[in-house]
């Protein structure tokens, strides 16, 4: 038997950790579906069999793509309009659990600030908006 | 160290259990390679003599499988196995395998965030204290990365094996002399920035079956040594479970298992932005990088399971000279790329 209360746990933190959860879960599903699309689909702009060869072979990043049928380097925008293909819906997956931090972050910082933690709360805006800038591509090489 | 990793795991076993959800994306999972691999016949990979695609596919989920065990059972980040690895022994192009070693290092923290924010073990203040360090380093990094890559080519790739093979020694080293952590540290000189930000807190231990009470120290430190720990793992793709934990204990002298909690909900976000720089430059192939995704994901609650049953302290000293021989292989890679003489090793 405990012999003390348990501590009261921060709602800030159960709001950020939920989201989170269920986004990675929902992300995982997605990958699966994207997976097996890969493997279903034939004539596809992006073929498995030519990517997987590629990429063991060698092949930097840039001749990878530009030796495929799409011809260009993909970034998130070209996966978006092509979402209805298996290698796409697989990086937007992967992509899909990476930014569920996002609404975590905003989310949990409202909370942090009804608690009055202010000066946390303005931390996790700022993260939350540099996690946000991130995907845009504006500081990219 | 390793009697509190254990119990931080063995509290994850028990979470494991009362969420069905976990059990059936596992079912999914399970679902989806055995139908792959019985239905679909797609043509042979070239160089892997009856090997295919789908065979690949597995064999990576598999290898992922055994990567999150092993790093769950060891308390490192999977990126620090995964990464290495494939640097040394395959010859797979270098953003290719960062920017899938990032997902390896973020997928298991990022599905262990609930359960560690819903048991209170991770510290939410100092999650967001760590946030934008971790965050800006791992950017910063990621960015040097394929800078590197796209100014450098394969000048690049070798220094890249050669500053991995230095770091991964150290690594090694720091985990052979690493007996220093400490349960629950105790620290005498009050931290004023500490006290200003309010860095206290109390998580209840089951194995003490008491709160526990702490102070975070040492922020101005720690907040410089979380950058570099950001720019490491983003650079090299690697995560930064293996240094965070000591500086969250060690430095900081936060509780070994806050620490580790709190460490895998960290590199999670800091990982989050440190993988944009990769994908836009379409370093991210998504059928490589899936089944290493969902294996990390399973693998860790499958670790999770085992620490209950073996010796931790064997897995801990197989990861040891497993990192001082990937090390010797990239160090060797390194040089032979960079100044052309042969160095014999496997």
């Amino acid at each position: 038997m405990p012999t003390k209360r348990k501590p009261p746990i921060p709602v800030s933190g159960v709001v950020y950790g939920e989201i989170i959860y269920w986004g990675t879960c929902i992300s995982a599903l997605l990958v699966l579906v994207g997976t097996i699309l890969s493997f279903l689909e034939t004539g596809s702009s992006v073929s498995v069999s030519y990517l997987l060869d590629a990429a063991l072979a060698g092949k930097n990043v840039e001749t990878i793509w530009a030796s495929s049928n799409i011809q260009q380097v993909p970034n998130i925008s070209f996966y978006i309009s092509t979402w209805t293909n298996g290698e796409s819906l697989t990086v937007i997956g992967i992509a899909a659990g990476v930014l569920s931090v996002i609404p975590a972050i905003f989310f949990s910082s409202v909370y942090l600030w009804r608690s009055n933690n202010h000066i946390f709360a303005i931390v996790a805006l700022v993260s939350g908006f540099l996690t946000l800038l991130a995907p845009t591509g504006w500081f990219s090489p | 160290m390793v009697k509190a990793k254990k119990n931080n795991v063995v509290t994850k076993m028990t979470w494991t259990k009362r969420l069905p959800e976990l059990q059936f994306l596992i079912l999914c999972t399970v679902c989806c390679y055995a139908f792959l691999e019985l239905f679909i016949t797609p043509s042979q990979l070239s160089g892997f003599s009856g090997l295919s695609g789908v065979d690949l596919i597995l064999l990576s989920f598999l290898l992922s499988v055994l990567v999150a065990i092993i790093s769950v059972i060891a308390g490192v980040g999977g990126g620090v196995i995964f990464t290495p690895l494939m640097l040394a022994f395959t010859s797979i192009d270098t953003l290719i395998i960062r920017s899938t070693g990032l997902v390896v290092a973020m997928f298991s923290g990022l599905v262990a965030t609930g359960p560690f924010m819903r048991k209170g073990l991770a510290d939410i203040k100092l999650v967001f204290l760590g946030s934008l360090p971790i965050l800006t380093g791992g950017f910063a990094g990621s960015v040097g990365a394929i800078y590197m890559a796209q100014s450098m080519g394969d000048t690049g790739d070798s220094l890249v094996r050669l500053l991995l093979g230095l770091l991964l020694m150290a690594i090694a080293t720091v985990f052979v002399l690493g007996g220093a952590s400490t349960e629950y540290p105790e620290h005498n000189d009050p931290s004023k920035l500490g006290r200003v930000l309010k860095l206290r807190h109390m998580y209840w231990e089951d194995s003490l079956q008491k709160p526990v009470k702490y102070k975070a120290h040492n922020i101005k430190t720690a907040i410089g040594l979380l950058f570099v720990v950001g720019f490491t793992g983003g650079f090299f793709g690697l995560g930064g479970g293996w240094a965070v934990v000591p500086v969250l204990n060690l430095v900081m002298s936060v509780p070994l298992k806050v620490s580790a909690a709190t460490s895998g909900v960290l590199l999670a976000m800091g990982n989050s932005a440190a993988i944009w720089p990769y994908i836009n430059v379409g370093a991210l192939i998504g059928v490589i990088a899936a089944p290493w995704m969902l294996g990390q994901i399973i693998g860790g609650i499958m670790g999770a399971h085992i620490l209950a049953s073996i010796k931790a302290a064997f897995v801990r000293k197989v990861l040891i000279v497993m990192l001082f021989a990937t090390s010797a292989k990239l160090t060797a890679r390194g040089i032979e790329g960079l100044f052309g003489i042969s160095v014999p090793l496997i």
